[in-house]
C-alpha cells in the first residue's frame, strides 16, 4: 500500500462518516457543518487524482458558495436546533432496503467490467490543460453553445431565486 | 467561426436575446400595465414563429454537428411556441384577478420555451441535459408563481426537489454514457455502439438512467408522484404550459436521444418501455375515476396521455414502424397541445381566487348558463377520451395501429381498456355541466374564452379533416432516418 | 507531482494545529477562577435575550446566492482567461455575451431591490 492509498483510504473513511452524519444527526446547523466536511474529502478526492482546477472548483463553488448559501438557508428556518419532529417516516427500512440493492446492483453489474479494477488514471503532471478546455468552452465548434446557455442558466436561476426570495417591499 | 451556425438556430437566438430584453424592459413597467410586457411577449412568440417556419423543412446541422434542425425540431418549435402562446394569453387575466400581476412571468415563460426548443435542436448529451436545465429551471419558479399561496409554494418545492433529482439521474446516465462511449455527441455514440467499442453495461445503466430522468419530465408511472400536487397548485395556465410543453420536451428528448443514440439497445430497453406504458396507463386512468377536484382530474389524464404516448414509442427499435411511430406521437402531441389549452382555459375561466371554483360540482349547471363554455368543453373531454371523429381519437387511432404494426397488440388493448375507463371519468364532468343544476360563475375575458374557442374550433375542424395534421407530422422526420 | 499538494496539506496541518494549540494551552495554562457572571454567554458584552437561535433575514439568503450565481461565472470565466492568449476576437465576444447575459440578472436583481440590505 503506498501512501497515496492511505491517504486515499482515510479521506474516503471521514468523507463517508461525514456524509453519514449529514443525515442522521438532528441539528440542521450541524448537518450543514458535516457537509462542508463531505465537500472538503471530496476535494481531496479530486487533488489526489491531480485535477488542481476541479479540486478549487469544489473549493470555490461548493464550500466557498454553496455551503454558504445552505448555511444561510438553515439559519432562514425556524427551529434549526431542535427539531423534535422525527427523523425518518414509516418506510425508512423500505428505502434503505431498495438502495442498498441498488448499490449492490449498480456495483455488481459494473464489475464485469475490466475498467472497474484498473487505478484510476490521474491527470498529467501540472494538472489538467486548462488552455485546452477554455479554448474548447469558446470554440463554434467546442462548447460555445453549451457555454451561453449556461450563462441563460444562471440568469433564468438567479432572476427565479430573487423573486422566490426577495420581500415584496412594494405592497 | 461560422455565420451559418447561428443562422440555423435564429429562432431560438432572438426567442433568448428577447426574453432578456423582455426581463429588463419589465423592470420599468410600472405594476398593474404588466399588460405592455404580454403584448410584448406576444410579439416576440409571434416573431420566433415566423422564423421557424422559415426554415421549413430542411435539414441544417451546426455547431459541427451537435445541432440539427430538421422537420422534427421544427414541428416541435412550432408546438412549444403556440403553447407559449397559449400559455400567456390564459395568464394574463388570470394572473391579474388573482393578484399575481408581475413582469416576470413573461421573460421566464419565454425562457422555458427556449429550453425546449434547444431541446429538439440538441445534437449532444451535454446539450440535452442543458437544455432540460433551461427549460425546468423557470417552470420551478412558475409552479411558485403565487407566491404566498401555500399551495403553491408546495407546488413550487416539490416540482423543485423532485426536478433537481431527476436532473441528477440525467447527468448521471449521461455521465456513464461517455464513460462507455468516450463521445457526448449522437453520432460519435452511435458510432461507437455500431462498432462495438464501447462497453455495454456501463451504455445501458446510462440509458436506463437517462430513460428515468426524462421520465420525471414526461410524469411516467413510477415517476409521477410530483405530478397531481404539482399541477393542482401551480397557477391554472402555468400548470397548463407545464402538462403540454414539459411533456413534449420531455418525449422529444426520449425521441431524439433513443432514435438516434439507442437504437441498439431497443432488446434491453423494449420490456422495460413496456411495463412503463402499461403501468402509466393504468395508473393514470384508474386513479383519475376517483378525483374530485378538476385539477387533479386533469393531471391524471396527463398522465394517462404521457402512457399512450409511450405505447408508440414502445416498438422504437423495429426500424420499418418507427417513422410511422414519430409521426404518430407527434400528432398525438399536437392533438394532446390544442385539447389541452382549450380545456384549461375552460378551468381557468371558472377559476375563482384561493382555490375556489376548482370543484366538479362547481361546474353543474353551466350546460344552461353557458352553452358556449360547456360545448366546447364537451368537445375537449370527448376529444381526450377519443370519441370516433374528434381529434384525439385519430390520435389513439395512429398511436394504437402503430403498437399493433410493432407486434405490441397486448398494449393496444390496454390501451382501449383503459380509454374505456376514462370515459367514464371525461364524461361524468359532461354529465354535471349538463344535467346537474347550479349557477356557476365564470369570468368573461376575451383572451380565455378565444383559447377555448380556437381548440375548440381546431379539434372539430382537424378531427374531421385529420390528413392535414398527419401530413405535417409524417414529413417531421428526424434527421438521419 | 504530488509535491505541491504535499505543501497545502502541511499548511492545512499548521492551521489546524495552531489555533487548537493555542486554545489548549490557554486552557491549561490560565487560571480557573469561574462564577457566575464570567460562566454566562456573551456577544459583544451585552447578554443575550431569549432563544440566540432566531430566524434570520432572507436578505442573507439572497446575498449568498448571488454570491453562487457570480462564483459560478468566475469558474467558467477562469479556463476562457487562462486561454485568452491564444484566443482570437471571436472568442472574446463570446465571453463578453456570457458576461452580458449575466449582467442582465444583476441589473434585474438590482431593480428588485436585491442588492439592498434595507
Amino acid at each position: 500500500m503506498t501512501i497515496m492509498q492511505i491517504i486515499f483510504l482515510i479521506t474516503a473513511s471521514v468523507t463517508l462518516f461525514a456524509a453519514l452524519m449529514v443525515v442522521s444527526t438532528r441539528k440542521m446547523m450541524h448537518a450543514a457543518m458535516w457537509l462542508i466536511l463531505v465537500l472538503f474529502g471530496v476535494t481531496i478526492t479530486f487533488a489526489l487524482l491531480e485535477t488542481r482546477f476541479f479540486a478549487i472548483v469544489q473549493l470555490v463553488i461548493y464550500i466557498g458558495a454553496i455551503a454558504i448559501l445552505i448555511i444561510f438557508a438553515v439559519m432562514l428556518t425556524r427551529r434549526s436546533m431542535n427539531a423534535d419532529v422525527p427523523q425518518v417516516n414509516r418506510n425508512w427500512w423500505l428505502v434503505m432496503v431498495s438502495s442498498l440493492a441498488l448499490f449492490v446492483g449498480l456495483v455488481t453489474v459494473m464489475s464485469v467490467w475490466e475498467g472497474f479494477f484498473v487505478t484510476a488514471r490521474t491527470a498529467p503532471p501540472g494538472g489538467e490543460n486548462l488552455v485546452q478546455l477554455g479554448t474548447a468552452l469558446v470554440d463554434p465548434n467546442g462548447f460555445v453553445l453549451p457555454f451561453e446557455v449556461a450563462s441563460l442558466v444562471l440568469l433564468a436561476a438567479m432572476v427565479g431565486a430573487i423573486y422566490v426570495a426577495a420581500e415584496r417591499k412594494e405592497k | 467561426m461560422n455565420l451559418s451556425d447561428y443562422y440555423a438556430i435564429t429562432p431560438l437566438v432572438f426567442l433568448v436575446c428577447w426574453a432578456i430584453f423582455l426581463l429588463l424592459v419589465d423592470l420599468w413597467i410600472p405594476a398593474g400595465r404588466k399588460g405592455i410586457t404580454a403584448l410584448l411577449s406576444a410579439a416576440g412568440l409571434l416573431i420566433a414563429l415566423v422564423l421557424v417556419l422559415r426554415s421549413g423543412e430542411q435539414v441544417l446541422t451546426a455547431f459541427e454537428g451537435s445541432v440539427v434542425v430538421d422537420g422534427f425540431s421544427v414541428f416541435l418549435s412550432v408546438l412549444f411556441l403556440v403553447s407559449a402562446l397559449a400559455g400567456i394569453a390564459l395568464a394574463h387575466d388570470y394572473l391579474q384577478r388573482l393578484g399575481l400581476e408581475r413582469g416576470e412571468y413573461y421573460p421566464l415563460l419565454l425562457i422555458s420555451t427556449s429550453g425546449m426548443m434547444l431541446m429538439t435542436y440538441a445534437y449532444d448529451l451535454i446539450e440535452v441535459f442543458l437544455a432540460l436545465e433551461l427549460l425546468s429551471i423557470p417552470l420551478y419558479i412558475l409552479a411558485g408563481f403565487s407566491r404566498l399561496n401555500l399551495e403553491s409554494e408546495e407546488a413550487s418545492l416539490k416540482y423543485f426537489l423532485l426536478g433537481a433529482f431527476s436532473s441528477g439521474f440525467v447527468l448521471y446516465g449521461v455521465g456513464l454514457v461517455f464513460a462507455a462511449t468516450g463521445y457526448t455527441d449522437f453520432p460519435g455514440i452511435a458510432k461507437a455502439a455500431q462498432n462495438g467499442s464501447l462497453n455495454p453495461t456501463l451504455f445501458l445503466i446510462g440509458a436506463g438512467l437517462v430513460l428515468t430522468g426524462f421520465g420525471f419530465k414526461s410524469a411516467l408511472v413510477p415517476f409521477h408522484m410530483w405530478s397531481p400536487d404539482v399541477y393542482q397548485g401551480a397557477p391554472s395556465p402555468v400548470t397548463a404550459f407545464m402538462s403540454v410543453g414539459a411533456k413534449a420536451a420531455g418525449f422529444a428528448a426520449l425521441l431524439r436521444v433513443f432514435v438516434v443514440v439507442f437504437p441498439g439497445m431497443s432488446v434491453n430497453l423494449t420490456p422495460l418501455l413496456w411495463a412503463l406504458a402499461a403501468l402509466t396507463m393504468f395508473v393514470g386512468n384508474i386513479v383519475a375515476l376517483v378525483q374530485s377536484n378538476i385539477k387533479r382530474l386533469l393531471a391524471y389524464s396527463s398522465i394517462a396521455h404521457s402512457g399512450y404516448l409511450l405505447m408508440a414509442f414502445v416498438p422504437y427499435g423495429n426500424a420499418s414502424v418507427r417513422s410511422d411511430a414519430i409521426a404518430g406521437m407527434l400528432f398525438y402531441l399536437a392533438a394532446y397541445c390544442l385539447t389541452t389549452f382549450g380545456a384549461w382555459a375552460v378551468v381557468i375561466a371558472l377559476e375563482k381566487a384561493e382555490g375556489k371554483g376548482l370543484e366538479l360540482e362547481d361546474y353543474a349547471g353551466l350546460g344552461h348558463r353557458y352553452p358556449f363554455l360547456a360545448a366546447t368543453m364537451t368537445i375537449f373531454l370527448l376529444s381526450f377520451t377519443g370519441v370516433p371523429l374528434t381529434l384525439g381519437f385519430w390520435g389513439k387511432f395512429y398511436l394504437f395501429s402503430t403498437a399493433v404494426e410493432g407486434g405490441f397488440w397486448q398494449l393496444a388493448l390496454i390501451g382501449l381498456l383503459t380509454s374505456l375507463i376514462s370515459a367514464y371519468y371525461y364524461l361524468r364532468v359532461v354529465v354535471i355541466m349538463y344535467m346537474r343544476p347550479g349557477t356557476p360563475q365564470v369570468q368573461r375575458n376575451f383572451w380565455p374564452l378565444l383559447t377555448s374557442g380556437v381548440g375548440a374550433l381546431a379539434v372539430v375542424i382537424l378531427g374531421i379533416a385529420p390528413g392535414v395534421l398527419l401530413n405535417l407530422a409524417v414529413s417531421a422526420l428526424l434527421k438521419g432516418l | 507531482m504530488l509535491s505541491d499538494w504535499l505543501y497545502v496539506g502541511i499548511f492545512l496541518v499548521i492551521a489546524t494545529f495552531l489555533p487548537f494549540v493555542a486554545i489548549t494551552l490557554a486552557g491549561i495554562l490560565g487560571p480557573k477562577k469561574p462564577n457566575r457572571l464570567k460562566s454566562t454567554i456573551y456577544e459583544c458584552g451585552i447578554e443575550t435575550v431569549g432563544e440566540t437561535w432566531v430566524q434570520f433575514r432572507a436578505q442573507y439568503y439572497i446575498f449568498a446566492l448571488v454570491f453562487v450565481v457570480f462564483d459560478v461565472e468566475t469558474v467558467l470565466l477562469y479556463p476562457w482567461a487562462v486561454a485568452y492568449n491564444q484566443l482570437g476576437l471571436f472568442a472574446v465576444a463570446e465571453a463578453v455575451l456570457f458576461v452580458l447575459i449575466l449582467f442582465a440578472a444583476l441589473v434585474y436583481a438590482w431593480r428588485k431591490g436585491a442588492l439592498r440590505w434595507f
